[in-house]
């Protein structure tokens, strides 16, 4: 309207940092705080990692934070019957009451000389404080069995990473110098890392160079890149070798990285073995050896037949791979290998980063990050009495070390060796308490953990909640909160929180904070410090002062101070671990910080940027200090795992599932898969993959989740499909809104059906997310009555990749078959 | 005066929803109810071909501040509620609007309810006569009495309602609208005005949602939309308009294509 005034402004308010832990990338954000309420969400304009932007998972943090159904008050059980839609006649108590008969029931197990049945669960933390709860709890009690959640989703891809360069955790990509991404097994613009950044660089990388993506339903990524590469699920690794033998034939491996025959003449040729002596390699160790006991056979002739992606495809990634490289990276997810046998086929995938000289360098993948430092907390040793020492050395409820479970980790004294019976094998803990082996677990707490949903073979873990007096911590009434004794409510993380996290990506590593941006609503409490502080309290009252004694040793690094209520115990705690970047002894080469208010100001410290060929300098951390390909590391775990069941490595190997005989175990070789259910009854194959807006299975509950389900490539949203090729759907006589039921050998589940042509035929794909009976209004149909959709968790059978403890969920591990309801 | 639109680059735009949310935080828009679904932006998911060739391609939609807006022409009263400012933004006035919906029947993009006529998206939405506004956060059901919250609980001890409202201000239109009325996308012009971008803008990850000045043949906007083909939608049915073809000239533009394309030899 002509002459009419336009105004308009935002009200007063202030941007307040912290970070998400909505993924595993704990990305540095803000909160948009007016009147103490957080209103919007930003990335932290100073994060180098995801250039100050969140993904969609950021946003969906306030509904978290004012989800209408968070637990208020600490609340106990009334009805002892336990089960699956039972009402437990939860109670309102105080925390007096909720932690004393906690501690009644820790200082009994001590009376009666059975410290190690208790069990410490933990969920999501915050990686710097884990001496806190994790640490310390069941270690100050005289329990081993401080179980974490991680073997759930991740560990078997560390395991190619590690066994070929020495490297244990989760790469980074330089994506903005990148020529050719191969993404494999997951989809870093939706789930496993660095989204944000992901994002940001992708448009860019395709003008720039290829973008493929293998994985056998169409996923984000994959409906964006230049090639979608639809693998049949669990046969990657012979992709993999294929590739490889092609990159090897056509002559194509980095010669700067690799070496060379000493005569310059390409040797590899396909059936024919090498002499080690002519090749003389740099900065790899044992391409000779793959080659003669794998790959010479592993044709893309061999491969098409097994993996249903045809040789003239496989040539072609190789070629373009090759052509692109350094400036090429292949980003490994669970996808490819959190599967029985997925060791072999991360070791596989990954070896072809170094063949192709893609690590460590320019416009490749990243693994050798500069340091953010931070400091430890002080040593609990002093703080242990003898029972606490004896029992503490008790075996672990998670078998792990088994015969059958070698449950590698890294040896912290070796570098590149790996250490039998040192990995969390997490899912085996509701084993371990069902069958009492290797004892009984009578008393649990958890803290931001809900294995009753987020487990494979998710029933289990109602039986074994049965058994037990357990204590949830948690911020909604979730499944494993409806089997719990006690529920305390566990303030927010992002927003209630005060902690301190570290992570990395883009080239940089920092360290952030997670502070409280606004007031609490309720009498929720601080997981990891306020609840442990206060349990601490109770214990002492009850005559075991030591985890109190630990805690109040802890000292202000500024006033010299010491704890004297939970909320100072977490601010000290805090300062203690994150003054190494706003007091440090020297001058650091990342952002400058000047004391604890700037950095809570910032919320970040920076390190500076990333130096390629760092470890092309120095060497790998593998026992040859070289690219293995050939494993040194794996033999000594395997070694060290048979000669304590006075056995064979390949005794060893066969009792973890794997097939492969000899040397063949120390290269990336050929697994045929695992696979759960016969193909005549079980027709399909499950393909189970994560939600873009799921945050770790916790925002269900958030209307703007379901609204905006269908940003999950072929879902519905306020809904949960199945979808089914329409040339399998045809053939079943089924329509896309039919109700179909899922059944597995361990399980069944109705959704609704969804004819989608970006799902292999003889597959058929479904997110994880939905399926909730608890948790809240939003999440379910009917809270504690009728699930929203169903669990994959209800399909997918409890299994183990063995060398590594990871749970299986993915490469194709469970037939299902499809009946309309 | 500059002529405000918006440009999308389908090839930076990865899908991920991260501009549709961000601005029901930032314009604090209700859930769904009775075929509105209050999204001032959303999707059109299209999937074209079979197996294994198939394009898939979610297209983010929001107002398209037409030129000619048929929901401007449609709106019955005097001043306008639906009307035009200067900077081309189509903006609704909330006091003058007598709730009569004939904008959202008059505009191509919107349906009257989307479950009805099967769209996927609406730019305009009607806030009920009858229903409260959020009722969601109104609701006092607490799944286990006593010990956990519920809606109205939260918002009462947060504060406002709902609980995470962007407090702002404008002379046409409030931070959350009233029974009775519609409402659309309003380019965040409360924001444009103090010289920010309209927050789906500002949350993009991908920087694929470029704002400015149509009418400045150096904006960035203008600039893109010289180098590259556009196109723009004609319905909210996905459907494109033609060469040639002007529809109710959306000033919302689509450059490139959301799968990566071949490069010429």
């Amino acid at each position: 309207l002509a002459g009419e005034k336009v105004s308009g402004s935002t009200d007063p308010g202030k941007w307040i940092p912290s970070t998400c832990q909505g993924c595993t990338q704990w990305c540095p954000v803000e909160f948009f705080v007016q009147n103490g309420r957080a209103v919007k969400v930003r990335g932290n304009q100073l994060s180098k990692v995801n250039n100050g932007y969140v993904c969609p998972r950021g946003h969906l943090m306030l509904q978290e934070l004012y989800d209408p159904d968070r637990i208020k008050v600490p609340m106990k059980r009334t009805n002892p019957k336990k089960g699956r839609g039972v009402d437990p006649k939860f109670v309102p108590i105080s925390w007096d009451e909720a932690l004393g008969t906690l501690a009644d029931k820790l200082i009994e197990l001590r009376k009666n000389n059975e410290p190690h049945k208790f069990l410490f669960i933990r969920g999501r933390y915050s990686p710097k404080t884990y001496p806190l709860a994790y640490g310390t709890l069941p270690k100050i009690i005289g329990s081993p069995n401080a179980i974490s959640h991680s073997a759930i989703c991740a560990e078997a891809e560390k395991f190619g990473p590690f066994v070929t360069e020495g490297y244990w955790g989760y790469r980074d990509y330089d994506l903005q110098n990148m020529k050719c991404l191969v993404v494999w097994g997951c989809d870093p613009l939706s789930s496993n890392r660095n989204v944000p950044n992901t994002i940001n660089k992708i448009g860019d990388l395709i003008d720039r160079g290829t973008l493929i993506t293998v994985d056998p339903r169409l996923s984000a990524i994959a409906a964006k890149s230049h090639m979608w590469v639809p693998v049949k699920p669990g046969e990657d690794g012979a992709l993999a070798l294929a590739i490889a033998h092609v990159i090897l034939t056509e002559g194509l491996w980095s010669k700067e990285f690799i070496g060379d025959f000493n005569d310059g003449k390409n040797q590899f040729k396909t059936g024919k073995t090498v002499d080690e002596s002519a090749f003389a390699e740099k900065l790899s160790h044992g391409l000779v050896k793959w080659w003669n006991i794998e790959l010479k056979d592993r044709t893309p002739e061999w491969a098409e037949k097994i993996c249903g992606i045809s040789k003239d495809q496989i040539i072609k990634i190789a070629k373009t791979m090759a052509a692109a490289a350094p400036q090429c990276a292949i980003w490994m997810g669970p996808g490819a290998v959190m599967s029985p046998r997925g060791a072999a086929a991360s070791q596989a995938i990954y070896a072809i980063n170094g063949l192709l000289g893609c690590v460590d360098v320019e416009g490749g993948v990243l693994s050798h990050h500069p340091k953010s430092p931070s400091n430890k907390l002080p040593k609990i040793d002093d703080f242990l009495d003898d029972m606490a020492k004896k029992y503490g050395k008790e075996k672990k409820i998670d078998q792990r070390g088994y015969k059958q479970f070698p449950a590698l980790n890294p040896d912290p004294d070796k570098k590149g060796n790996f250490k039998p019976g040192t990995a969390v094998i997490t899912n085996n803990v509701a084993t371990g308490i069902l069958n009492a082996d290797p004892y009984e677990i009578k008393v649990v707490v958890s803290n931001w953990a809900n294995f009753n949903f987020s487990c494979t073979g998710a029933e289990r873990w109602d039986r074994a909640m049965e058994k037990v007096f357990y204590v949830h911590i948690g911020t909604n009434p979730s499944e494993a909160a409806m089997y719990a004794d006690i529920v305390l409510p566990a303030a927010h993380h992002a927003t209630q929180k005060l902690s301190i996290i570290d992570n990395k990506g883009n080239g940089y590593t920092h360290i952030s904070i997670q502070q409280p941006v606004v007031g609490r609503l309720w009498e929720e409490k601080a997981d990891e410090t306020e609840i442990m502080y206060m349990l601490a309290q109770k214990l002492a009252e009850k005559g075991f002062p030591n985890m109190i004694n630990y805690f109040n040793s802890f000292k202000d690094p500024e006033t010299g101070k010491h704890p004297t209520g939970p909320e100072d115990f977490a601010e000290i705690a805090s300062k203690i671990i994150s003054s190494a970047v706003w007091k440090p002894k020297e001058p650091l080469k990342g952002d400058k910080l000047n004391g604890w208010e700037d950095f809570k100001a910032k919320g970040i410290y920076n390190s500076e940027p990333y130096k390629y060929k760092g470890l092309w300098e120095k060497g790998f951390p593998t026992p040859t200090k070289k690219f293995e390909f050939y494993s040194e590391g794996l033999k000594i775990g395997l070694k060290a795992h048979a000669e304590k069941y006075k056995t064979t490595i390949d005794d060893i190997v066969e009792s973890a599932q794997y097939t492969a005989k000899g040397e063949e175990v120390f290269v990336p070789h050929y697994e045929p898969p695992k696979v759960w259910g016969d193909p005549v009854k079980y027709p399909f194959i499950l393909v189970d993959f994560k939600s873009r807006l799921n945050r770790e299975g916790r925002s269900q509950n958030t209307t703007w989740f379901q609204e905006f389900k269908k940003v999950d490539v072929g879902d519905e949203s306020w809904d949960d499909v199945v979808r089914i090729n329409p040339e399998d759907a045809k053939k079943l006589g089924i329509k896309t809104g039919d109700m179909v039921k899922l059944t597995s050998l361990t399980g069944s589940i109705t959704v609704k059906a969804k004819l989608f042509e970006g799902v292999r035929p003889g597959t058929v794909s479904k997110c994880f997310g939905q399926g909730h009976w608890a948790y809240g209004k939003v999440a379910t149909k009917e809270f504690n009555k009728t699930p929203r959709g169903g669990n994959n968790n209800d399909l997918m059978p409890f299994d183990v990749e063995r060398f590594t403890g990871s749970n299986c969920r993915n490469g194709g591990f469970t037939r299902v078959k499809i009946e309309k309801v | 005066m500059p002529k405000y639109g918006m440009v999308i680059d389908l090839q930076k735009c990865v899908g991920c929803g991260a501009c549709a949310i961000a601005c029901k935080t930032e314009n604090n828009t209700q859930d769904r109810a009775k075929g509105q679904t209050f999204n001032w932006a959303d999707f059109v998911m299209k999937t074209e071909g079979k197996f294994p060739d198939v394009k898939f391609t979610p297209m983010p939609v929001l107002c398209n501040h037409c030129s000619d807006a048929a929901c401007v022409a449609a709106c019955p009263v005097t001043p306008k509620a639906m009307h035009k400012h200067e900077n081309g933004m189509t903006i609704h006035n909330m006091e003058r609007c007598i709730g009569c919906r004939q904008c959202q029947r008059a505009c191509p993009y919107s349906s009257e309810d989307v479950e009805k006529a099967g769209t996927q998206y609406s730019v305009i939405s009607f806030n009920d006569f009858t229903d409260e506004v959020h009722p969601f956060y109104k609701d006092t059901k607490e799944v286990i009495p006593g010990c956990t919250s519920s809606g109205a609980d939260v918002s009462k001890r947060a504060g406002d309602m709902p609980p995470h409202r962007t407090l702002y201000k404008h002379s046409d239109y409030a931070s959350v609208r009233e029974k009775g009325k519609v409402e659309k996308c309003m380019f965040c012009e409360h924001r444009v005005l103090n010289g920010e971008q309209p927050y789906c803008v500002a949350s993009c990850p991908a920087k694929a949602r470029i704002f400015g000045d149509l009418s400045d043949p150096n904006s960035e906007p203008s600039k893109l939309l010289k180098k590259h083909k556009a196109v723009q939608l004609k319905n909210n049915k996905g459907e494109l308009l033609k060469p040639g073809e002007k529809g109710t000239q959306p000033n919302v533009y689509y450059i490139r294509s959301f799968k990566a394309e071949a490069k010429k030899a």
